[in-house]
């Protein structure tokens, strides 16, 4: 059973944030969705190596080559805010 | 309920005997939007100009003498699928103005085969639900009833292949969201094994196991676009470089002799007793076709579900942590400070399932819990993927529904989250252990479609699209569409 201080500290974490209103159903949710993990202690898994990808594949490596792939001027059209191809955030340095 | 009239291979024989012009197809499929949507909400953005440009272009590739399958034919993207200079939204408020500067491999290589390309399809915001109920935009309606749900996450996407919007739509599948609403909407939708089709551009939800595929009235139709949509690519290093064969040239391959294995476990106490009566008469046919049904057992299939809501929101929140309102989407107004910004961008441009899950994932993926969970999940989804494997040497393929029961009603709040989660017990294994799966109509219970689900070995799509397209030979349930006549 996780507590709504849990939870909360948890959406921390997450970079979310949940009203004091909001906490009570979300710590809910969050329990019933833990309770539906329980069946998982059931088998037993001594030995069994971790399945991470499905086809067993490790990292493909390509030559390190410069390669131009997406234009900048398309990217940072998306940029909620920009000045000069610099993306722009509050200020962090005093 | 009607015949349904085309079907994408019929389209193309039109287009090629000059019978039909690709700006006539597109300007019907247009028009037909613009009319039903209002009812059914299964696109998001419509892409009209473009459509028409391509499709002249289609029409003069035709007249000089060009015979490709694809080419002139109009179809539609599920909206998780970056296309270059149009709105890509993933139904989330979070990307409600994203204008990608690129697309993704499967839209280009679509394209490059001539396709026209109509608009973005509705869907389950990122990907995340299991009813289309989750998107920003508005759930999509089913078109047998719109009172109910065409299923998740890749409702918008059956829902407009069924109401004849386009005879293709693309969809993408983590854990059904492809096979799921091909049932409950009455068409075909085929999982491709993990790798088999290239993830690039493609918004990511839980990259071990989202891929892309074809939904579309047959398993024909399916076979046509996924050799064009399949195989390696420099820009996607988890694409297999495994060849790809033209799967239309296997499906006229007889089934006699091949070998059926029926999951006991798929006709548990989860399954509705009308639909199980559907998929059991549905199997019966496929006997009579000549294949040898034979009673397997995959005793882990109820852990899948818990595996996979452990894996798959762990793999959101790493992949969903990239929203931060700094570089692209969503941005809160007047942040505070740095942390301000990325907290309450995220908290107002997520909507509540994506939020659920993120948490659930972060905390899997915490110091604490990590053995517990998320190593755990990993260890038994290898225990599943071995049950499959094991089963799959001894028989061809694997039979049973796709979903527990047909389309719910929009809305049920008797419906948990966790309940909502058991819509995908049947489809999920097939993503943990990476095989292809497709959905074939196979019957109407009270008058909405039910799905068969066949699921593979790695990488046998052309036995799974072989066994579906002779198993349509023998049925009509693929024709079937829904009346839309009070629509409009």
């Amino acid at each position: 059973m996780t507590h709504a201080a849990a939870v909360k500290e948890v959406a921390v974490l997450a970079r979310l944030s949940i009203s004091d209103e909001d906490i009570e159903t979300a710590t809910t949710e969050f329990n019933q969705t833990l309770a539906l993990f329980d069946a998982l202690s059931s088998v037993d898994t001594t030995q069994v190596t971790p399945m991470v990808n499905p086809l067993d594949a490790v990292q493909r490596l390509r030559i390190d080559s410069v390669e131009t792939l997406v234009d900048r001027e398309g990217l940072m059209r998306n940029a909620p805010a920009q000045d000069q191809h610099y993306f722009l955030v509050p200020r962090v340095l005093d | 309920m009607a015949k349904a009239v085309n079907t994408l291979a019929a389209l193309s024989q039109q287009l090629r005997t000059g019978s039909v012009s690709s700006r006539e197809l597109t300007e019907d499929s247009l028009s037909r939007i613009a009319r039903l949507n209002p009812a059914l909400n299964a696109v998001i953005t419509s892409c009209e100009d473009r459509a028409l440009a391509a499709a002249a272009q289609a029409d003069k590739a035709l007249a000089s003498g060009d015979v490709s399958p694809l080419l002139g034919i109009p179809m539609l993207h599920k909206d998780i699928f970056c296309t270059r200079d149009v709105r890509t939204t993933c139904a989330s408020k979070m990307l409600a103005e994203f204008i990608p500067p690129y697309s993704a491999t499967v839209v280009n290589r679509l394209e490059t085969a001539g396709m026209i390309s109509l608009g973005k399809c509705n869907m389950d915001e990122f990907a995340m639900g299991s009813s289309n109920e989750t998107s920003f935009f508005g759930a999509a309606r089913n078109p047998w009833d719109t009172a109910r749900v065409p299923g998740g996450s890749s409702g918008g996407s059956a829902a407009a292949v069924a109401a004849g919007f386009a005879t293709l739509a693309t969809g993408t599948d983590t854990g059904g969201s492809i096979r799921q609403p091909a049932a409950l909407c009455g068409i075909t939708g085929l999982k491709p094994s993990y790798g088999r089709v290239s993830r690039y551009g493609m918004i990511a939800f839980a990259s071990s196991m989202d891929q892309a595929g074809p939904m579309a009235r047959t398993a024909e139709d399916c076979a046509l676009v996924l050799s064009a949509m399949a195989g390696s690519d420099a820009l996607d290093s988890t694409c297999s470089d495994q060849p790809v064969p033209n799967y239309a040239e296997t499906l006229e391959q007889s089934i006699s002799g091949l070998r059926i294995g029926v999951p006991k476990e798929f006709f548990s106490h989860h399954l509705d007793a009308a639909v199980a009566d559907a998929i059991g008469r549905a199997i019966k046919e496929l006997e009579q076709a000549g294949a040898i049904i034979v009673d397997v057992s995959l005793p882990s299939t109820d852990l899948g579900v818990s595996t996979y809501y452990v894996i798959a929101p762990a793999e959101a929140s790493a992949n969903l942590s990239r929203y931060d309102g700094v570089r692209y989407g969503y941005r809160c107004e007047n942040p505070a400070d740095l942390e301000d910004l990325y907290t309450r961008s995220r908290s107002e441009g997520f909507g509540p399932e994506v939020k659920r899950r993120i948490l659930v994932g972060t905390f899997t993926l915490s110091a604490a819990s990590y053995d517990q969970y998320f190593m755990k999940a990993q260890q038994v989804r290898r225990v599943i993927a071995n049950e499959y494997d094991t089963v799959l040497d001894n028989v061809d393929v694997i039979a049973g529904p796709s979903a527990p029961n047909t389309a719910f009603v929009l809305n049920d709040q008797s419906k948990s989250i966790t309940d909502m989660y058991m819509e995908d017990v049947f489809t999920i294994g097939a993503n943990l252990a990476g095989l292809p799966a497709i959905s074939v109509p196979a019957g109407l219970v009270n008058g909405l479609p039910v799905g068969m689900q066949l699921i593979g070995r790695r990488f046998d799509e052309a036995r799974l699209l072989n066994v579906a397209h002779q198993y349509q030979k023998r049925t009509d349930w693929h024709t079937l569409s829904p009346d839309l006549g009070g629509l409009v």
